[in-house]
Formats: C-alpha cells, structure tokens, sequence
C-alpha cells in the first residue's frame, strides 16, 4: 500500500461483526484462538517480522475500531503492532487500549505461535488464512526453503476487494427472511472459576481412526461429535432427573457453518451460519443411536441453501431496517444490547466449531508439528468445544468456565473404550 | 510421557494428577519438557481506578451536602446558591477524569472541556447577575483560545491529525455562534466574537485548502449509514 491510499483505509464491520462490539466484555469475550506449533523454539524478533511484513499485505486485520454518528467502522491503525509472549489466559479480553487498538494478538511461546482474534474482525476460516500467511514468512525470514504453492497467501500478492467484502448481504433475500422465535437453551451447570479463568483441556486423536468411526456409523465426522457432545450432556447432566424444572429446556449444539463451502466467496471477514440440535431430554432411556439419527436429520434440515439464506437474511434484515439504521450510534448500541441479550446468548448449550482440515504446502509440513483450535466460554455457555485437524492429528479442545470436567471425562472415555489413542494437554487451571 | 489408567490416556506434563478424573498419573516425563500452556499469575491492582473511585466519591457527597444545606435553607434564603459550587465541582471532576487520568485523543477533550467550562460560567454568570460578561468576552476568546491551541497540536503532532480533524472543525463551526449571538442583539461587544470569527474561518478555509481529501474520507467514515 502506498502511503497516500491508507487516509481512506477504512471498513464497515459486516453483519455478523457490527453485535460484538456491543456485547463483549471481560467474561463474555467472543475471543478465539488458533494456534500451531513448529518444530523449533520461535525467535520473536523475526516473528514481528513476519507479522510486521504480513500486516502491510492485509490492510483488514491493520485497523482499530472507532464510532461513527450510526455505526462503529474500523479505521487505519498508525500504531505498532507488537506481539506477546502468551499468558495464561485461553481467549481473554482484547481491551484496545492496552493493545494500541488492535482486534487481535499474536503470541508466541516454545514451539508455539498463537492467534487469538476478536470475532468481529473475522472468523474461523479467516484467522487460519492469517495464521498460514505468518508462518510461511516467518519461516521464509528464518532462510527456510519453503514455498506457497497456492494454499498459503504471501506478501507478495496484491489485496483484492474480494477479501474485504461482506458476503452476508450479497446472498440477502428479503423475501427469505422470516424470523423463527426459539426457546432457551439447557445450560450446563458447574461451580464457576473465579477470576474469569477459562479452563482448557484438549485431546488428540487419529484423524484416520476417527473418520472411519464416522463413517461406520453413516454420518460425517461433525454429527458423530455432535450426537456424542448431546449424549455427554445427557447423561452426565439430565439423565433420571427429567423432574428439575431446569431440565425442561431443549439441549441445543451451536455448530457454526462455513458458508464459503456452501456460496462461492473468498471473504476473509465473517462469513458463517449455524446449524442448531434442538431436543428436550426429559426421558429416562434416550440411547445414542437415536441422537445419531436425531442430529443427522437436524442438520440435513439446517443446511439446506434456503435455509442457510433464511438465517443470514433474517440477520441481515436488522441493519436494512430503516428506522435502526438511522438512529445514532449511542442510542443503537443499547438496542443491540438488549436484543442480543435476551436472544443471542441463551439459545445455545454450546457451540462446537469444527474449522477441519488445515494444508499446509509441502515444503512446509517438516517444519509444522500441529495445530489447536479454542474458543471463549462464558457465563452461559459454560463450555464449548473447537475441532481442528492436521495431518493425522485431530485435536478437540474444550474450554470451560467451571471447575468441572465430568462432560470431558465421558467424552474422551467413549474413545477410549473404542480402542482410540488419546493425548490429553491441560492448561491445569484448577491449580489455582 | 504419563499415562492415566483410569482414563486410559497418555499425558505429556510435570503435574501430578489427571486433568479429568484428578487420579494420579503413572510414568515419568522428560525433565527438558516445557509445559504448553503457562503458569497464571495474578494480576496486581493497579493505582489508577482507585484514585478514580476516591474522587467520584468525594465529588457526590459534597454535591448531596451543598444541596441538602441549600433545600435546608431555603425558606430563608430562596435562592439556588448551590449550583454554582456543584457546577464547579463536578467540572473538576470531569476536569481529572477526562482531562489527566482519560487517554483519549486530545482535541476530543480540549473541544468537551471547553464546552463545559463555557456552560459553567454561563451559569455562574446569570446566577449572580454578571450582566453578560460570560458571552461577552468569555465565550468567544476561549473559544479561539481552543481553536489556537487544536491547530497547534495539530500542526504540531502530523501523524495523525485525522483523529483530530473532526473534533476542530466542530469548534471551529461552534466559533461562529458568538457572531450569531451579536447579530441577534444579545451580545453587545462584537470584537471578541469578530476575533473568534475570523481565525475559525481562516482555519476553516486551511483545511479545505490543504486537507481535502482527509476532510472528506473523515466525514464520509463517521457518518455513513
């Protein structure tokens, strides 16, 4: 970028991006982490390098935010951009100020390079785009003879506008929009951490072994861990006490989609839905193999093309609406506030993200021993779970905010009792 | 490596006990194994939010005593004496929290300080029956006095004087009121309001003349819709 262009660097935020702002704060943080780890110890010096050489080729992630007199937008960030060594925190707050204003942290510690992103900036497939670029020129700068071979973007591409675009309301339809109330979900009950702590625990497993146990059972390897986070829940949760009032709610999985798979876009900004499983769980003998058919069938529903629209329209529609689009910013900010509130939030369990299968070009792989997904818990979705693959390593990370690990305990036992290996790492937060 | 045999799952950590059923783990780990994710340490309180804290509270009580005092009194003496000190005393507030401890951009405070003090000695003003000498004088020369000073700072501090273009142009189109206020006979001294006048056009047309691209982009930004 020359210098004169960065005075009318700025973005909108996208559809999805424009509540978070609103509604994030120290225990709510809508904060997600990917992070990898090389073969050797990371010299920071040349990982600000890379993120330095990386930030002037992605104007997008280069901003902070700033209010405007209707809506928040993001805007060219002068300061520098300095990466950390990690702390213990799993997706904490991203306060701007203490960040010179930026949306996002690169970390690094041992063998590791962490990302954690603001979800208002982008999602999932988003920071992994981010996260390959920074590797391959850090490992560049290192004189590793590595090349992008068209799965990783370099500094030496030209910006599209394509990357920058808000896909959510390119596929609107206002006449696909209609807005379906929902009841409060379940939630997981556990003592709280104190302090905002966020505990994680991952564990890792084959990929191989774990696409064949889904296929043997007809579903993909989502709904198998779908059906299997419901069962968890069920059992360890609500099973025999069908009575408790508190039960009574539907049990519903958050699991986000990628709609680049689904509508032909290259966005790097927001650009997901979801699929919802969506079942009361009061009877005493609900089995497995009835979830699996349960699941299967809830997301062949949710992920029809009309569907998929209905939902992004119905969000879309909110900013299309002439009478909130005109209201200022200050005033906007508590409408937003409220709604998501008392809608966004509690209609969901948990979220299970699944960001699969990362590629790296092959010149790459020997320097790259694995990669890890997490994102934020908090006060509502007391745990949440991120799937992330590569190679024949396929790492499920669940991050709590309570003290208890009873739905982690069951859920690695079920493969372990199935005959798969399974690596745990802890980040031990109950230690303090 | 160590592994739990409760669970059946291999760990690689120098804690003892298994992060999910909490039963001790068997096997050894390598001593130069470095833990993945780091040790929390608790953060310490900073002095800043306290000091914060002590002010705003010392400013509310006194603002409940001088009202009460005042409602107390008022039989004998009906007059709201007390806005005078509480405006006072709250502009001293927002004079430490906005003006010293806040880190926001600069001009956005020189242009809401001002603003308020103009409010107050408007206030002080009419309560003791100054007979105007508030937009009289006061008014317009601070005023130009924060005009001055924005365009210094900015002049001064070119690396991102988009920040503050805005909030100078917003006292730059506030300047013009004391002329308004001349032209409608309420303010009887024109050549404060003349001086604020004159330098908030110069300064105007400077920026039309040498910013105008960023005068744009920046107006373009803050207002779309």
């Amino acid at each position: 970028m020359d210098k004169d262009s960065r005075y009318d660097t700025w973005f909108r935020l996208d559809n999805s991006g424009k509540i978070f702002p609103e509604v994030s704060n120290h225990r709510e943080t809508n904060v997600f982490r990917v992070a990898i780890t090389l073969t050797e110890k990371i010299d920071e010096e040349i990982l600000q390098l890379a993120v330095d050489g990386i930030l002037s080729r992605y104007p997008m992630f280069k901003v902070k935010l700033k209010k405007g007199l209707f809506w928040s937008y993001f805007d060219y960030n002068s300061k520098p951009f300095n990466v950390e060594e990690l702390k213990h925190y799993v997706c904490g707050e991203i306060h701007p100020r203490k960040n010179n204003g930026y949306l996002f942290r690169v970390m690094y510690r041992n063998t590791d390079i962490i990302i954690e992103m603001f979800h208002s900036l982008a999602d999932g497939a988003g920071v992994v785009m981010l996260l390959k670029a920074i590797v391959y020129e850090y490992l560049n700068l290192l004189g590793k003879d590595v090349k992008p071979d068209n799965l990783v973007p370099t500094k030496n591409q030209r910006p599209s506008m394509e990357e920058y675009e808000d896909a959510n309301s390119k596929f609107y339809d206002r006449k696909n929009r209609k807005h379906i109330p929902e009841k409060r979900a379940y939630r997981i009950k556990g003592t709280a951490l104190s302090e905002d702590l966020t505990g994680l625990i991952s564990g890792v497993m084959s990929t191989k072994a774990m696409i064949n146990l889904a296929r043997e059972n007809g579903l993909t390897m989502t709904e198998y861990l779908t059906a299997l986070m419901m069962y968890t829940i069920y059992v360890t949760q609500i099973q025999y006490r069908g009575s408790v009032s508190s039960n009574q709610s539907p049990v519903k999985i958050f699991v986000p989609v990628n709609l680049r798979k689904h509508f032909p876009s290259n966005t790097l900004r927001n650009f997901s839905n979801f699929v919802k499983t969506n079942m009361v769980m009061t009877e005493d003998d609900i089995t497995f193999e009835y979830l699996k058919d349960l699941v299967k069938k809830q997301f062949e529903e949710g992920m029809t093309k009309s569907e998929l629209i209905r939902k992004m329209s119905e969000n879309v529609a909110f900013e299309k609406n002439v009478l909130l689009k005109f209201t200022p910013y200050f005033l906007k900010k508590y409408a937003l506030k409220i709604g998501y509130n008392m809608l966004g939030m509690k209609l969901n369990t948990m979220s299970l993200t699944n960001i699969g299968k990362v590629d790296f070009p092959e010149s790459m792989q020997p320097f790259i021993k694995d990669v890890t997904a997490a994102v934020y818990s908090g006060k509502f979705n007391t745990l949440n779970c991120s799937i992330i693959s590569y190679k024949d390593k396929l790492k499920i990370t669940f991050t709590r905010s309570i003290v208890e690990t009873t739905i982690e305990r069951e859920f690695f036992r079920h493969f372990t009792d199935l005959g798969i290996d399974v690596e745990i790492e802890s980040n031990y937060v109950e230690e303090y | 490596m160590k592994y739990c045999d409760k669970c059946n799952i291999k760990i690689n950590t120098h804690n003892s006990y298994c992060p999910l059923c909490q039963q001790t783990l068997s096997g050894e780990t390598s001593l130069d194994h470095i833990e993945k994710y780091p040790e929390y340490i608790s953060p310490t309180r900073k002095v800043y939010p306290i000091t914060k804290k002590i002010i705003l509270f010392v400013t509310i009580v006194s603002i409940i005593v001088l009202l009460v005092v005042n409602l107390a009194t008022y039989k004998e003496n009906p007059v709201m004496w007390s806005l005078i000190p509480i405006g006072s005393i709250a502009y001293f507030w927002v004079l430490v929290t906005l003006g010293v401890l806040s880190r926001h951009n600069i001009a956005f405070r020189f242009a809401t300080l001002t603003t308020l003090l103009i409010g107050l000695l408007i206030l002080i003003d009419f309560r003791s029956n100054g007979g105007g000498w508030s937009y009289n004088y006061v008014m317009p020369l601070l005023l130009t006095l924060c005009n001055f000073s924005v365009s210094v700072i900015i002049l001064v501090k070119r690396m991102d004087y988009r920040d503050y273009i805005v909030y100078l142009l917003m006292i730059v189109i506030f300047s013009i009121v004391p002329l308004i206020l001349y032209a409608l006979n309420i303010v009887d001294e024109p050549w404060p309001a003349l001086v604020s006048f004159g330098l908030a056009i110069f300064i105007l047309l400077f920026i039309i003349f040498f910013f105008p691209k960023s005068i744009k982009d920046e107006i373009k930004k803050r207002f779309h819709a």
